[in-house]
C-alpha cells in the first residue's frame, strides 16, 4: 500500500500531540479494518499512521446497574458480541455486533471505530443510538461527553475535532420490562452491509402501554435517524399490532434513502416499514418477557 | 480378464491433496525469484477513449522502476485472446496493450518496479490524456445504423449471425392449437474464482521463456506467446504447478501474460504481474449477458410442433468467446426438448463498451437452456399438465438430434426427471399457485440441461497420455490435462491404475510443465475426464499390453491366460509374479522400455441433468430462501465419487448465486462496473447455502470416454438456474424470465399480479 | 524505514526488519517466505488470509506487520507436526483430506485456520455453528458442502 510513517504512542496525551502536529496527514490506528482498506483502495493517504493499541487503559468492557456499559475505545466486535452482559441486557446491540462482517474482521474492528468511520449503514450505531448511548473525547482541553445521536452530521463526519480520540462509549442500564431488537436487511446472511438497519428499544409500563421507545434507521440518511414520529405514535399507548403497523407506516415516511448499487430508494422505504414492524414487533415481546 | 471395477467409482485421496491442506501447494503468486520486478498495468478509467497523448517520463525517474511499457512498445498485431477457434469466426481484436480503451480497465501501458509499492506509484505518475467517445452499453443502442462502431464491423456485429434451420417451421406451427412467444435473459456474473489472476516470466540467456501462470491452457498459452512474440515452441515453457479456479476465465490469454513476458525479456530480470481482486472484475471476463427470444408451438396433446428463436449475446469490448457461446447457445436450442425436428434458430453476438465476456462454465447453454426450460414449464401451465410430467414427455432421448447433430442412445433425461421427481415427492409436493397464501410461500421448481464431453465437433479434441514403468514397477503418469482443482489428476492416476491392474499408490502423476507433457488443448467443454481420461486409459491399456507379452515369455504362458490386478501378473486367478519382479531386470532394462503414449482425438457425448429446488420467497421482502436442492446427473461412469459431487455442489453454489443475486452493476452513462468487489458482488457464502442432495446416474456410459465415464463439470450450473426461477414462479404466481431474481424484482412482479386481479 | 519487530510464528521466535506500510500477510508471504497463508482479495473481504493472532482469527491482510510485533501468530505451515519419522496432520488436515474438502486449495488454508480457530473455542460444533464460523471465508470450488461436512467431523472426532 501507499508509503507511510508509522508511530505508537504510549499515552492519549502524545497521541493527541501527534494528530495536532500532522493536522491533516494523520490517520488512528485501532482495529485496522476500516483504515487499511481505505488506504489501499486510495480513500484515505495519510502520512501518518498512529496506532493507538499501545496506550494503557482503553481495552475495557464493564457492566454494572449504576453505570450501565462501558466500552473502551480498543475493545473488539467479538468481544461485545460475546459478552454475556451485552447479550443478557443489549440485545439490539449483540445482534448488531454478530452481524458486522465476518469473525476474523469482528476479531480486529472495534466498536469505536465502528462509530468514527460513521458509515450511515453502520451496524452497531442504531441500537447504541436507540439505548441513549454517549461517547467521551479525549482532546488537547481534556475531555468532553457527547451523545452519540448528536455525534454525526453526515456520511462518514462525526463531530469529532481533528485531535480528538473517542477513548469511551457509555451506555445507560436498562429499565425493566425494556425490549431491544436490531434487524440488519441485507442481501445475503454475512459479509454484509445493511441496505436498511433498524434498532428499536421499547419499554412498557404496567400492562402494554410504552412508556418509552426509540426507533433509531440506518442506512436511509445521511447519518443514524431516530424515527420520532414513528415514536411519537407508540409512546402512552398500548401496544398491540395495529399501533405497530401506524409507527412503522410513519418511520417509512421519515426514511430518507437513496438509490445506489445495494438497492433503490423505493425498496429501502419499503423495508423501513416491513423491518420497523418486525423490529417493534420483536422488541415488544422481549419487553414482555414472552421470548 | 477381470470386470471387477476396484479403483473407480471410490473416492480416494486426491493425489495433490496434501500440498493444499499444509498450504505447500505452489500456485502462481508463490513462485519467487531474487531479482524479481513487480509488473503493474495502468488501465482506463473510461469505457471508451483514444490516448491523445501519454507521457511516462515521470514514471520512469521513480526511483526503483526499471521499465515502462506503453502501447507503442508492443507489437501492434492484434490477436484473439482465445486458444483455440470455436465455430463462427474467430475475431482477431485484441491489443497487448492498447491506444483505444473500448471497455473500463483496458490496458494501455504497464511498468515494472523492485516492490509493488513503488509500481503502484509509478502507475500514479503515467500522465495520460484521453479523447472520450460515445460509450454504447446496450444492444438495442449497439446495433443502431448509426452506432458508432466499436471494432470496424457493421452495426457492431461480430460476425454474421449463426443460423440452425431444419425442418418445417411454417409447417410446425400451422399444426400448432398453441403458440407461445416471449423473451427471456440472463444477467452479468463474473467468475469470481478465488486466485487472482498472476504471471510470473523469466527470460534467460539462451534466450528461453518461462512462464509461471495461472491458466487453464497451458499449451493455447505457449502457442499465443510463440507466435505473438516470435520466439520458436521450444523456447517457451509454461509451468502451472496449481491454480486456484479459473471456470472458463483462464482459457483466455490476457494482456498482463504477454506484458509480463516484454518485461522480463526487456529487463532481463523475472517479473510478476498480480491481479488485484479488482482487476479481476474489470478486466477479465464476465459471462454473456444474453436476451432470447422464443417462440413454440404446441398441440393439445402436449408435443411440440416447431421451435423459432433469436439468441443475442453482449459481448462487450472485444470479441473474446462471443461467437462461440452464441453458437453453442443456439444449436443447443435444437435440443434438449423434441419439437419434432422443426426448427429455425439465430445467433448474433454484439460489441458494446461494457465488461468483456468469455468463456465461463456451462458456455451459452446457460442462458440458451434457461430460455427453453422456463418456457417449458409456461406451456405445462398453459396446458394445465404437471410440469415434470410434460418435460418426461417431451425430452431428447433414443433417436432424438443432440445439439452437435449426432442422434442420442438413451432416455437419459427422461430417467434424471424420473428419479428426482420420485426423490422429491414432486407429485405430492407441486400445487398450482393459485392454492398458495400467506406472507412466506413455498414453492418447488425443476430445471433441467444436457452437455456435452468436450467441444467437438467445433474443435479438434486433442489429448496425449504417456506411461513411463520404473525400475521398481512404479509408475509415472505423464498427462497434458490441466486440474483447476476438479480432481483430474486423482481421477488419471484411477484410470490408469484401474486399466493397468496396478495399485493407485504405485502411479505418480506428472502434470503442467509444457516441457515435459503431451499435448492437451486445456481444461474447459468438460472434457478432461472424457478425452484426457481416454488418453489415459488407451496408453495404460498399451502399457498393459507391453507388460503382459513380457511377463508371457518370463512365465512360459500365453498371454491370453495372463492378466494383471493389485500390481501382481495373474494366472487362473491367482498372482505368480509382481510387476516390479518383472520388470527389475539389469541396469535399467527391462523398465526403461516400457513406455506407451498416446494422442487421443475424439468424438462427442452427452451428460445430462435434472435439478429440483424448493423455495421460501418473503412476500413481504421479496428474498428467496432456496430449501432443500436434489440434483440428478447422468454420468456415464463414476471415476471419483466425491470428485463427480464436488462438481454438482459447486456448480450448484455459482448457478444460485447467478439466479438470485450475482450481477456486476454498471453505470448506465459511464460503463464503469459499480461493485466489483467481494463486498458487493453478492454471492451465496457458507450460510447461505441450501442442503444439497446429489444422485449421479450411471445409464448410459459412452465408449469413447474411460469406462464409460463422460463430463460433469458444466452441467449443474445449468440445470439450477431455470429450477430456482420455476420455483420462484410456483410460489408467487408470477412467471419469473430474468436473472438474477432480485428481492427488487420479486416485489415488482407481486406488484403487477396485484394490479392485474384488481 | 524499516522497523524491527520480533514475534513468534508457528511456535518460533523470528526478529526482522520490515517496511511499517506492509500488511501481514505480505511480510508472511515476502519477507518470510510463508506462502501458505494466501491473498484473495487484500481487503478483508475472503477470509483466504484467515491466521490466528494472539488466539483469535484475523485477516492478515488487514493487520500491518508491525503490528504483530510482539504477538504469537500461527499459520498453515505450523499446524502439521513434522517429527523425525515424518509428519502428523491436525485432525483438519485430515479430515479435509478424508472428504475431499479442498478443490482447487487455494482458500483452503484460511479455511482450515478459521476453522482450527473455532474448534480452538467449541470443540464440537453443530454444522450451523461451523457455517457461522465460516461465514467470511469464501469458497467458489466446492460450494461449501464437503468443508462443512470436514469440519464438522473433525470436531466429532470422526
Amino acid at each position: 500500500m501507499r508509503r507511510f510513517e508509522y508511530i505508537e504512542p504510549v499515552t492519549l496525551d502524545e497521541a493527541v500531540a501527534l494528530l495536532g502536529e500532522h493536522s491533516g496527514k494523520a490517520s488512528l490506528l485501532a482495529g485496522g479494518t476500516d483504515l487499511l482498506v481505505e488506504i489501499k483502495e486510495h480513500l484515505r493517504e495519510p502520512d501518518y499512521v498512529i496506532n493507538i493499541k499501545k496506550i494503557e487503559g482503553l481495552h475495557t468492557l464493564t457492566y454494572n446497574d449504576k453505570d450501565g456499559l462501558i466500552i473502551g475505545s480498543l475493545t473488539t466486535v467479538r468481544e461485545v458480541e460475546k459478552s454475556t452482559d451485552v447479550n443478557e441486557k443489549y440485545a439490539g446491540l449483540a445482534q448488531a455486533a454478530s452481524a458486522l462482517g465476518s469473525i476474523q474482521v469482528r476479531n480486529r474492528a472495534t466498536v469505536a471505530g465502528n462509530i468514527c468511520r460513521a458509515s450511515p449503514s453502520a451496524d452497531t450505531l442504531p441500537p447504541l443510538i436507540a439505548d441513549g448511548a454517549a461517547v467521551k473525547l479525549f482532546g488537547r482541553d481534556g475531555e468532553r461527553v457527547l451523545l452519540l445521536e448528536e455525534f454525526f452530521t453526515g456520511p462518514g463526519k462525526t463531530q469529532m475535532a481533528a485531535d480528538e480520540i473517542l477513548v469511551e462509549i457509555a451506555v445507560p442500564p436498562p429499565s425493566p420490562h425494556t425490549g431491544k431488537a436490531y434487524i440488519k436487511h441485507g442481501r445475503r446472511k454475512a459479509m454484509e452491509l445493511a441496505t436498511v438497519g433498524v434498532a428499536v428499544t421499547l419499554t412498557l409500563d404496567s400492562g402494554d402501554i410504552c412508556s418509552d421507545v426509540r426507533i433509531v434507521l440506518g442506512a436511509v440518511a445521511p447519518t443514524p435517524i431516530r424515527a420520532l414520529k414513528a415514536e411519537a405514535v407508540l409512546r402512552g399507548k398500548v401496544v398491540d399490532e395495529r399501533v405497530i403497523e401506524e409507527a412503522a407506516v410513519r418511520a417509512r415516511a421519515e426514511s430518507r434513502p437513496i438509490s445506489d448499487v445495494r438497492s433503490s430508494a423505493s425498496y429501502r422505504r419499503e423495508m423501513v416499514y416491513v423491518q420497523s414492524r418486525r423490529a417493534l414487533g420483536l422488541a415488544f415481546n422481549r419487553a414482555r418477557g414472552i421470548i | 480378464m477381470t470386470n471387477k471395477r476396484t479403483i473407480i467409482g471410490q473416492s480416494p485421496q486426491k493425489v495433490d491433496g496434501i500440498e493444499k491442506v499444509t498450504g505447500t501447494a505452489m500456485y502462481g503468486a508463490d513462485y519467487h525469484f531474487p531479482g524479481t520486478l513487480y509488473g503493474r498495468i495502468k488501465r482506463s478509467p473510461h469505457a471508451h477513449a483514444r490516448v491523445l497523448k501519454i507521457d511516462t517520463a515521470k514514471a520512469l525517474a521513480l526511483d526503483g522502476v526499471k521499465e515502462v511499457l506503453t502501447y507503442q512498445d508492443v507489437p501492434l498485431k492484434k490477436h484473439a485472446g482465445l486458444p483455440v477457434p470455436r465455430i463462427g469466426s474467430l475475431a482477431v481484436d485484441q491489443n497487448m496493450l492498447t491506444g483505444t480503451a473500448r471497455f473500463v480497465g483496458d490496458g494501455i501501458a504497464a511498468v515494472a518496479a523492485v516492490s509493488e509499492e513503488i509500481a503502484e506509484e509509478a502507475l500514479d505518475l503515467i500522465e495520460v490524456e484521453y479523447e472520450l467517445l460515445p460509450v454504447v452499453l446496450d444492444i438495442d443502442q449497439a446495433v443502431k445504423v448509426d452506432a458508432f462502431q466499436i471494432h470496424e464491423t457493421e452495426r457492431n456485429m461480430v460476425m454474421p449471425p449463426i443460423i440452425a434451420s431444419h425442418g418445417d417451421v411454417a409447417a410446425g406451427f400451422a399444426e400448432a392449437d398453441y403458440i407461445i412467444e416471449e423473451a427471456y435473459s440472463t444477467g452479468r456474473p463474473v467468475h469470481a474464482y478465488m486466485e487472482p489472476n498472476v504471471c510470473v516470466c523469466k527470460y534467460d540467456l539462451n534466450a528461453k521463456l518461462t512462464i509461471w501462470s495461472s491458466t487453464q491452457g497451458a499449451f493455447s498459452l505457449r502457442r499465443t506467446l510463440s507466435e505473438e512474440l516470435g520466439i520458436p515452441l521450444h523456447k517457451v515453457q509454461v509451468i502451472v504447478e496449481h491454480m486456484g479456479g479459473g471456470f472458463g476465465s483462464k482459457q483466455d490469454i490476457y494482456q498482463h501474460e504477454f506484458v509480463c513476458a516484454l518485461l522480463a525479456m526487456k529487463t532481463g530480470r523475472p517479473v510478476k504481474v498480480e491481479y488485484s481482486r479488482k482487476e479481476t472484475f474489470l478486466a477479465t471476463k464476465t459471462r454473456h449477458p444474453v436476451t432470447v427470444r422464443l417462440k413454440q408451438g404446441m398441440k393439445n396433446d402436449g408435443t411440440l410442433t416447431a421451435r423459432e428463436g433469436l439468441y443475442i449475446s453482449n459481448t462487450g469490448g472485444y470479441a473474446s468467446h462471443g461467437p462461440g457461446i452464441t453458437a453453442v447457445g443456439t444449436f443447443d436450442m435444437t435440443s434438449l426438448y423434441r419439437c419434432n425436428e422443426n426448427w429455425n434458430l439465430e445467433g448474433r453476438s454484439i460489441y458494446t463498451n461494457a465488461p468483456v465476456a468469455g468463456a465461463f462454465r456451462g458456455y451459452g447453454a446457460v442462458q440458451g437452456f434457461f430460455a427453453l426450460d422456463v418456457q417449458m414449464d409456461e406451456m405445462a401451465a398453459r396446458l394445465g399438465i404437471d410440469p415434470v410430467a410434460f418435460r418426461i414427455k417431451n425430452a431428447v432421448g433414443e433417436g432424438d438430434l443432440s445439439p452437435s447433430g449426432h442422434r442420442l442412445h438413451a432416455d437419459s433425461l427422461a430417467k434424471c426427471l424420473q428419479v428426482g421427481a420420485e426423490e422429491v415427492r414432486w407429485s405430492e409436493k407441486w400445487e398450482s399457485p393459485q392454492s398458495k397464501s400467506g406472507r412466506v410461500r413455498r414453492g418447488i421448481g425443476v430445471g433441467t440441461e444436457m452437455h456435452s464431453s468436450g467441444a467437438y465437433p467445433d474443435i479438434t479434441e486433442v489429448s496425449g497420455a504417456i506411461l513411463k514403468m520404473n525400475e521398481d514397477g512404479t509408475i509415472n503418469l505423464l498427462t497434458g490435462v490441466a486440474d483447476l482443482g476438479t480432481g483430474a489428476l486423482t481421477a488419471m492416476a484411477q484410470i490408469a491404475a484401474e486399466e493397468l491392474g496396478t495399485n493407485l499408490e504405485d502411479i505418480t502423476v506428472i502434470s503442467g510443465d509444457t516441457d515435459v507433457v503431451p499435448y492437451d488443448i486445456g481444461a474447459y467443454a468438460s472434457r478432461t475426464t472424457f478425452i484426457g481420461g481416454k488418453a489415459v486409459q488407451n496408453a495404460a491399456a498399451g502399457l498393459k499390453q507391453q507388460l503382459l507379452s513380457l511377463a508371457a515369455k518370463r512365465l512360459d504362458s500365453d498371454e491370453s491366460e495372463l492378466d494383471i490386478a493389485g500390481g501382481q501378473v495373474v494366472r487362473d486367478g491367482e498372482a505368480v509374479l509382481s510387476i516390479k519382479e518383472l520388470v527389475k531386470g539389469e541396469g535399467g532394462t527391462p523398465a526403461s522400455s516400457l513406455i506407451s503414449e498416446v494422442t487421443h482425438k475424439s468424438k462427442v457425448a452427452y451428460s445430462f441433468a435434472a435439478h429440483f429446488v424448493e423455495v421460501e420467497v418473503d412476500t413481504e421482502t421479496g428474498q428467496i430462501e432456496v430449501k432443500q436442492i436434489t440434483a440428478v446427473h447422468e454420468v456415464g461412469r463414476i471415476i471419483n465419487r466425491q470428485g463427480v459431487e464436488g462438481q454438482i455442489e459447486g456448480g450448484i453454489q455459482q448457478g444460485l448465486g447467478h439466479a438470485i443475486s450475482e450481477e456486476l452493476i454498471l453505470d448506465p452513462q459511464t460503463g464503469r462496473p459499480l461493485n466489483p468487489s467481494f463486498v458487493d458482488y453478492k454471492m451465496p457464502l457458507a450460510m447461505d447455502m441450501p442442503p444439497i442432495k446429489t444422485i449421479i446416474l450411471e445409464e448410459q456410459p459412452d465408449p469413447g470416454g474411460p469406462f464409460g465415464a463422460k463430463g460433469v463439470g458444466e452441467d449443474p450450473i445449468i440445470a439450477i438456474g431455470p429450477a430456482i426461477a420455476n420455483a420462484v414462479s410456483n410460489a408467487i404466481g408470477v412467471r419469473i424470465r430474468h436473472l438474477p431474481i432480485t428481492p427488487e424484482r420479486v416485489l415488482e412482479a407481486l406488484e403487477e399480479k396485484n394490479q392485474k386481479s384488481n | 524505514m524499516k522497523k524491527l519487530i520480533t514475534m513468534s510464528l508457528n511456535g518460533e521466535t523470528h526478529e526482522i526488519a520490515i517496511l511499517p506500510y506492509r500488511s501481514l500477510l505480505d511480510v508472511l508471504r515476502q519477507d518470510l517466505g510463508l506462502t501458505g497463508t494466501k491473498k484473495g482479495c487484500d481487503v478483508g473481504d475472503c477470509g483466504a488470509c484467515t491466521v490466528i493472532m494472539n488466539g483469535k482469527a484475523v485477516n492478515a491482510c488487514l493487520v500491518l506487520g508491525v503490528e504483530a510485533n510482539g504477538a504469537q501468530i500461527e499459520t498453515i505451515e505450523g499446524l502439521a507436526e513434522i517429527t523425525a519419522n515424518g509428519y502428523k496432520l491436525h485432525p483438519l488436515q485430515e479430515s479435509f483430506l478424508e472428504y475431499g474438502a479442498a478443490q482447487c486449495g487455494f482458500c483452503t488454508p484460511g479455511m482450515i485456520m478459521a476453522a482450527k480457530s473455532l474448534l480452538d473455542e467449541n470443540p464440537h460444533p453443530t454444522e450451523a455453528e461451523v457455517r457461522f464460523a465460516i461465514a467470511g471465508n469464501i469458497c467458489r470450488c466446492t460450494g461449501f458442502s464437503k468443508i462443512v461436512e470436514a469440519i464438522v467431523h473433525a470436531g466429532n472426532g470422526e
